[in-house]
């Protein structure tokens, strides 16, 4: 059974559609990303999945429930677990407090130093909430969202806010639980984070799914051309090269081609020949990001 | 999934514990804030001291002759339950769905009854904490005598915790933002307390009196003051105020009811 399954998912605010037409399926343990631009819908259908929102036409089961639904509503909070986007956590209890208070909500909650672990906040274990920096509290922030134990993990910008080393411990934690066989539908604006962590992909885009796969695979990203680049040799010019180009600018030359082994072959066995060097010689598939901005730009 | 995918809005005995267990962190929460804390609880204490040294011999003609220190007590026992169970109450409300607070209580299992109740049970035992300081201080500080009637204190001060709380909660539900909060729901109430009589007891039948009937903060004054105010033959109970209090706290409940939202109100 899908762990979220969304079919023709709707939302009107007013006379706003802020989602349109939307269907996707989670599978369990996967992590599944929802991208898009502010505005583009992410956090309404987030909220919906939770059962935080009405949503306004459409199908929708999160762990094979309709979270719209109130009398499993209570059975629903007790096996999800949320991280929202903005830091809230009540200031003057210290990090064990408010994680001891939440975990007694939960039927069967992990052991909160096992969390205080998990999201490296031990030093801290015992300060006041409103003592720590941003970075730990974006930590504490998804102690809480896991401390309840949750088969579903919503985690609405994880690492928004976290220094590199912060970021990449996340990116552990979320990997662990991952392989435990835990949910996690996560939103970023860091495309290297669904590189590293992404299972499957979501674009939307206006209210509305404009691309779906793995990140690999997004938009044709892992059969489209490859862009070769690297400066020209002293003493060389672009029309001495044995392939055509299509750019050159300051003495940096980019290739474009569907057939690198081909096209590389050629020009290396050309510059050895001539005993030469192609400084700062790169090989490079579209990035992530490329597509990514591709698919949200606005057509207007 | 093995379990059967519903667990009931009250679960009995557990959902019973897990409110205490709300109250407890309720309130671990409002002690650790010691500056709050202690302004909460000192204000009145310290208003009853101040008042009582200074004017606190002067008689009132027109309540027996009685020392106006005799009126400080119950009404600032009676400023003490509004201060928690309205003022604190519907500001703190405010700033914890400003800050996302509410919205992340919702996201857990603790059902939103449960934690209602917690928040004024928690404000009822502050307020608790107040009166019994002030009685103590009325007695030993000013020669003031407890409650004739405490059957009849007791029911007025539970009738106004019951009644400022559901004002206090829809309160916090027009307030639109965090920095409104304490400005505006501050002016208001000491407004109405200062319009009916928390200082200066206001004679029945005069303008002020008349005016601020409309509003329950001098019916709850006159209902805490009633069960020490035996000397004239008046009764302890008094009905009549208790039961517009009451009906304001049902109205501020249709109000809350109607109008509460977890998400912040910005965005």
């Amino acid at each position: 059974m899908a762990a979220i399954s969304v079919r023709n998912l709707e939302k009107t605010y007013d006379a706003k559609q802020a989602v349109k037409g939307v269907s996707f399926e989670v599978s369990q343990g996967e992590v599944f990303a929802l991208l898009g631009p502010n505005g583009a819908g992410k956090t309404t259908i987030i909220e919906i999945l939770e059962g935080f929102r009405d949503r306004s036409a459409g199908e929708v089961e999160t762990l094979g429930v309709d979270p719209a639904n109130r009398p499993t509503q209570r059975w629903l909070r007790t096996r999800i677990g949320v991280v929202l986007q903005e830091l809230a956590v009540e200031p003057y209890y210290s990090v064990r407090q408010v994680l001891t208070r939440n975990a007694g909500f939960f039927p069967s909650p992990r052991s909160v130093d096992e969390v205080i672990a998990l999201v490296g906040l031990i030093e801290k274990a015992d300060a006041r909430v409103k003592t720590l920096s941003g970075g730990q509290q974006r930590r504490l922030d998804v102690g809480l969202g896991i401390v309840g134990n949750p088969e579903l993990l919503f985690l609405d910008e994880p690492t928004t806010g976290l220094d590199p080393s912060g970021r990449r411990d996340t990116w552990e934690l979320i990997r662990k639980l991952a392989s435990e066989g835990t949910t996690v539908l996560l939103t970023t604006h860091y495309m290297d984070e669904v590189d590293a962590l992404a299972d499957h992909v979501v674009v939307l885009n206006n209210a509305q799914i404009v691309a779906t796969g793995t990140p690999a695979s997004l938009g044709g990203r892992d059969s489209g051309a490859v862009t070769i680049r690297f400066a020209l040799p002293d003493g060389v010019s672009a029309s001495d090269l044995p392939v055509p180009i299509h750019a050159e600018s300051d003495g940096l030359v980019e290739i474009q081609t569907e057939d690198e082994l081909r096209v590389l072959h050629k020009l290396s066995g050309w510059a050895l020949d001539r005993n030469l060097r192609l400084p700062g010689l790169s090989v490079a598939r579209v990035t992530l990001e490329d597509v990514y901005l591709q698919l949200t730009r606005d057509e207007k | 999934m093995s379990a059967t995918p519903v667990i009931g809005s009250f679960e009995g005995f557990s959902d019973v514990k897990l409110v205490g267990r709300q109250v407890r962190y309720e309130q671990l929460s409002f002690w650790l804030n010691p500056v709050g804390a202690a302004f909460t609880v000192g204000f009145s204490v310290v208003f009853l001291i101040l008042l009582g040294a200074s004017t606190g011999n002067q008689r009132i003609g027109f309540y027996g002759n009685i020392r106006l220190v005799q009126y400080y007590v119950p009404g600032f026992a009676a400023y003490g339950v509004m201060a928690a169970c309205f003022n604190i109450l519907a500001i703190t409300l405010v700033n914890r769905r400003e800050m996302g607070l509410l919205k992340r209580l919702r996201l857990t299992p603790l059902p939103t009854w449960a934690l209602i109740t917690a928040i004024v049970l928690s404000s009822m035992v502050i307020s608790a904490v107040e009166v019994v300081l002030l009685l103590a201080v009325g007695r030993l500080g000013f020669s003031v005598h407890f409650p004739d009637n405490v059957g009849a204190f007791v029911v007025a001060i539970v009738v106004g915790m019951l009644s400022f709380s559901a004002l206090g909660v829809a309160m916090s539900t027009l307030v639109p933002n965090q920095d409104a909060a304490g400005p505006v729901i501050s002016i208001i109430f000491f407004v109405l307390l200062f319009l009916s009589g928390l200082w200066f007891p206001a004679k029945p039948g005069s303008g002020l009196a008349q005016f601020s009937s409309y509003f329950p903060v001098r019916h709850f004054i006159l209902a805490v003051f009633a069960p020490f105010d035996t000397q004239k033959g008046a009764s302890a109970w008094a009905w009549h105020d208790l039961l517009i209090v009451a009906i304001w706290g049902v109205v501020g409940f249709i109000v809350a009811v109607r109008r509460w939202k977890w998400s912040p109100r910005r965005g």
